[in-house]
């Protein structure tokens, strides 16, 4: 176990050096940082100084190995559009898109998880279908079609919910947080809502299939000839069999959820991270794009190491493939 | 059957139909027999005869589209087929026991079987949680698993296909069922763990006089095991016979045809194999008459025109209008 | 033990193609619907611009007529049935034009990524060993990444090679390659897989053996095996396809607005959502959910039935 989980790792880590690599490259083959970061009537003096301080004129493999120096020690680069430091910009969106995130992922499980186990065990039954029917539409539905209908709904017709912004903001010191607001708690309504409509959807039918599968096995027929109650068939003994693949399904949707909130988050004008980076996209600010591009790859590489490392808990079965 | 005490399991005209796309396709005919307390019925037969089905529509475990249309199911005097879907749940795993074919893919994969033993316990006896743990571990231990504490806490995977079947034997008895019903249960063995199998199961029948209804293809089992057999054939009861006269004087040419074409040794200590000729009819495809006419050397013209209804004996009935004379045995 | 089932074996009866074809309308109702929506809107989106100035380039002669509502609501007018938006446009109009941009940005996009991720798919299959380990690590890594965002990606890099400035023809461009580009993988590895397969079967030895090249075992005997999958892959992707352009679009960041398509109809009607003009981004988001729903479900279909080994994987 423990080697396989140090392979996993170190197999991990190469993949972002792999992704770090191409970041690098973008940053260091696209767009020109001396005419972004140079005034127009800078001397040939300070065009050299910036070109030593920068490392431009050392080799690409130093200037790479300078890149990863540099992003361990929390130097993500400059912006090329704001000037600011990269890293200044991500700690600044972090927190809402981390809300954001949280927020729908809330949404997924109290509603997702409930009513793909309802379909899994009754597929037949009118509300199943209906439900099916329901996220079928939220499985093909854009994101931004969903967001805007939304806010044509509860904004606009019934004047409910805000449509954009993220309402009354608590600092903390560390971290700005909305969740701490009444207002904040409405504004994250909507987009929570749009970001979770894949991850609700895909998750009921996840669960549906893999309920129904489960339901028809040979052991859970055992389960029924020994008398156990249909709540604990379904609830213990099916479930405990679903997990994993489901877990595993949706760690893999992770750069999806991803994607969506860079397009939910333009939908609701959410400070968030999404924002940036398409703000990034829109004025060609390569150094950000860089960063988030390795970003979006370390935070899904991790979680789905961890969900990977984590199997052994749900199903020991995993140990034995894994040694 | 005059004599006989009142049975533990009377099963009488069971009938079962599989819905396919609308048609409805019989797969038990009126099917009739009864298991008397402390007895071992065999239930034998071709894949396709309907054993298993009747051992699943006993305890109301068959799979859709099949679905039981008709008959009656009496255990000690309750009628199964008339109770409750909760009273049902009762019946199973607490006075019927149900042995399931296959370990490997019986057993939960993701919960000890420590738990399940408890579990299934808890679902029928009003045990405090030490003394199931307790009755848990006892019978780990009386199917014959060394280290019960250990076993307790594993998975299913961890142990080999033997060791699995004597769990799933375990999970079967552990609620003290009246009646066990055992679906081929060492067909998904290895040879040299079938008959460990057969001997633990005879070993807990004797000790606990279980009855026992042993459903197997496999004529050696029930030479070892049945007290009493029922041959049945597309869907059909065609005899039931206690073993020493179903093994030296069949009444239906099919039970004849069935042992001749087992190896045996014969009583001259020859080996024998012949070959019924044709191929027992699919579903939906049972001819009129006797099911069994178009590959028997002595069906005539009733046997094409009626199904011959079950005539009874002293101890044994068959349903055959020309039944083997005892010296053609 | 399950009961064997003995079903009787059809005769081999010979039936016209329509008579199939009929057949396997009136066993799959949804499909069916799904695929005359799909013909109607494309017959729409390419038949109106036929008959129709092209009201992006003529907008301002009707900017009288802007804003006007739904044919059914108070101040609608019947010659805008489904009303116009912020310029006079009317939107049954823009909608054909704005779809027919989508339309072909979509089978565009597909095309790229099935002939790069098919040939990458043929070369790694084929080849083997390191340049097939090396593709589909690449693979590997780029699933990490969604489509949609690494279109997004693909697009901001463009610009900032070409500038932030540039012509429709290149906008278009750069989408349909970025779309492209972010599918690959997937006929890659489909392709790949069957190749493997196929690559072992005697019939591919013995073209070997006749001394064929490479090349010609690849388009003669191989390729033909392996095309279902892949269409029917390609079926699934136009529908995401055609989303991910609308996505992008919308963003800002696809097809400029002087060549509308659904996406930035949509874009554009969304500034007017707050103000009650719902119709101008409402009906764009309808008629693309409309077709992509329809590709969608008969794409499932055709997957079901060319292939059901592919069930359950997306």
């Amino acid at each position: 176990m423990l080697n396989y989980a140090a392979s996993r790792i170190v197999q991990t880590v190469i993949v972002l050096l792999v992704i770090s690599f191409i970041a690098f490259l973008l940053v260091a083959n696209i767009g020109d940082p001396l005419a972004a970061l140079l005034s127009a009537d800078a001397t040939v003096n300070e065009r050299l100084e910036l070109i030593a301080k920068l490392g431009l004129d050392q080799p690409l493999w130093t200037r790479f190995l300078h890149f990863i120096g540099n992003m361990l020690h929390g130097d993500f680069g400059f912006s090329y559009r704001t000037q600011d430091p990269v890293a200044n910009l991500i700690a600044e969106r972090l927190p809402a898109t981390v809300e954001l995130a949280f927020v729908s992922l809330l949404i997924t499980i109290v509603v997702g998880v409930p009513a793909g186990i309802y379909c899994g065990v009754n597929p037949n039954s009118l509300f199943g279908r209906f439900i099916m029917l329901i996220s079928t539409a939220g499985i093909t539905l854009p994101n931004f079609v969903v967001g805007i209908l939304l806010i044509a709904v509860f904004s606009v017709q019934l004047g409910l919910l805000p449509s954009f912004g993220r309402g009354t903001v608590v600092d903390l010191g560390f971290w700005k947080t909305g969740l701490l607001s009444v207002s904040g708690w409405r504004a994250i309504l909507l987009p929570a809502a749009t970001l979770s409509t894949f991850q609700v959807a895909f998750i009921i039918r996840m669960l549906r299939t893999q309920l129904m599968e489960v339901g028809q096995s040979e052991h859970i027929r055992f389960a029924r000839a020994r008398g156990l109650s249909e709540a604990r068939i379904w609830y213990v003994y099916a479930i405990k069999n679903t997990l994993l693949p489901v877990i595993t399904m949706l760690g893999l949707q992770l750069g999806n959820i991803i994607a969506f909130s860079v397009v939910t988050e333009n939908v609701f004008a959410w400070p968030g991270l999404g924002s940036l980076f398409l703000q990034s996209i829109q004025g060609a600010d390569i150094p950000v794009i860089a960063i988030y591009l390795i970003f979006v790859g370390l935070v899904f590489m991790v979680i789905n190491l961890i969900v990977e490392l984590l199997y052994p808990l749900i199903d020991a079965r995993v140990l034995r493939r894994q040694s | 059957m005059i004599n006989a005490p009142a049975p533990l399991l009377d099963v009488r005209d069971l009938t079962v139909t599989i819905n396919r796309d609308g048609k409805l396709v019989t797969a038990l005919d009126k099917v009739s027999f009864f298991v008397n307390p402390g007895e071992v019925l065999g239930i034998v037969g071709e894949s396709g005869a309907g054993k298993s089905i009747t051992g699943a529509a006993i305890i109301d475990l068959l799979v859709p589209p099949l679905k039981r249309t008709g008959g009656t199911i009496t255990l000690a005097g309750t009628r199964l087929d008339q109770l409750s879907p909760k009273a049902m749940r009762s019946v199973r795993g607490g006075r019927i026991g149900f042995v399931f074919q296959d370990p490997m893919t019986s057993l939960n994969p993701v919960i000890t079987i420590g738990q399940q033993l408890c579990d299934t316990i808890q679902a029928h006896l009003k045990l405090g949680g030490n003394q199931t743990k307790k009755r848990a571990l006892d019978w780990l231990d009386r199917v014959g698993l060394p280290n019960p504490d250990v076993q307790f806490k594993r998975y299913p995977h961890q142990l080999s296909g033997g060791m699995r079947q004597r769990v799933v034997i375990a999970l079967a008895l552990c609620a003290d069922p009246a009646l066990v019903i055992a679906d081929e249960p060492t067909t998904a063995l290895d040879v040299s763990v079938q008959a460990h199998i057969l001997e633990l199961l005879r070993d807990l029948h004797r000790e606990s006089n279980v009855s026992m209804m042993l459903i197997t293809h496999d004529l050696g089992v029930i030479a070892k095991m049945a007290d009493r057999v029922a041959v049945l054939y597309a869907g059909r009861v065609a005899e039931i016979s206690p073993v020493g006269e179903l093994f030296n004087a069949p009444k239906h040419p099919y039970t004849r045809g069935l042992i001749r074409a087992t190896p045996m040794p014969s009583a001259t200590g020859e080996m024998r194999l012949d070959q019924i000729p044709g191929a027992m009819p699919g579903l939906g495809a049972v001819p009129p008459g006797c099911a069994f006419n178009p590959r028997c050397f002595r069906a005539e013209g009733d046997c094409r025109a009626t199904i011959p209804p079950l005539y009874h004996e002293e101890s044994s009935a068959f349903s055959c209008f020309h039944p083997l004379e005892r010296v053609t045995a | 033990m399950t009961p064997v089932v003995n079903t009787p074996a059809a005769g081999p009866v010979r039936r016209s193609r329509g008579a199939k074809l009929l057949r396997a309308m009136r066993r799959a109702p949804g499909p069916t619907l799904c695929a005359i929506v799909i013909i109607a809107l494309l017959i729409y989106a390419f038949v109106v611009p036929l008959f129709s100035l092209n009201p992006f380039e003529f907008s301002g002669m009707s900017v009288l007529d802007s804003f006007i509502p739904p044919a059914w609501m108070a101040d609608g007018s019947p010659d805008f049935p489904l009303g116009t938006d912020d310029q006079g446009r009317n939107l049954i109009t823009a909608m054909a034009y704005g779809m027919r941009t989508s339309i072909i940005v979509g089978f565009l996009s597909v095309t790229i990524g099935l002939v790069l991720g098919g040939s990458l798919g043929l070369i790694a299959g084929f080849v083997g060993g390191k340049v097939d380990a090396f593709i589909m690590r690449v693979a590997d890594v780029q699933l990490a990444y969604p489509a949609l965002l690494l279109a997004m990606i693909i697009d901001g890099a463009a610009r900032a090679v070409l500038g932030t400035e540039r012509s429709v023809g290149t906008a278009i461009a750069i989408v349909v390659m970025s779309i492209g580009i972010a599918f690959w993988v997937q006929y890659a590895r489909t392709i790949r897989s069957s190749v493997m397969i196929e690559r072992d079967q005697d019939y591919v030895s013995a073209a070997r053996i006749t001394g064929r090249s490479n090349l010609s075992i690849i388009v003669l005997h191989i390729l033909p095996n392996v095309m279902a999958p892949v269409l029917v892959i390609a079926t699934i992707n136009l529908g995401i396809a055609i989303i991910t352009e609308a996505t992008l679009s919308f963003l800002g960041i696809g097809i400029p607005v002087t060549s509308p398509s659904l996406g930035t109809l949509i874009r554009n009607g969304n500034n007017f959502l707050q103000s009650g003009e719902w119709w101008i981004s409402v009906w764009p988001c309808l008629i693309l959910v409309l077709f992509v729903v329809s590709v969608n479900i008969l794409g499932d279909h055709l997957r079901d039935v060319y292939n059901p080994r592919l069930r359950g994987r997306s």
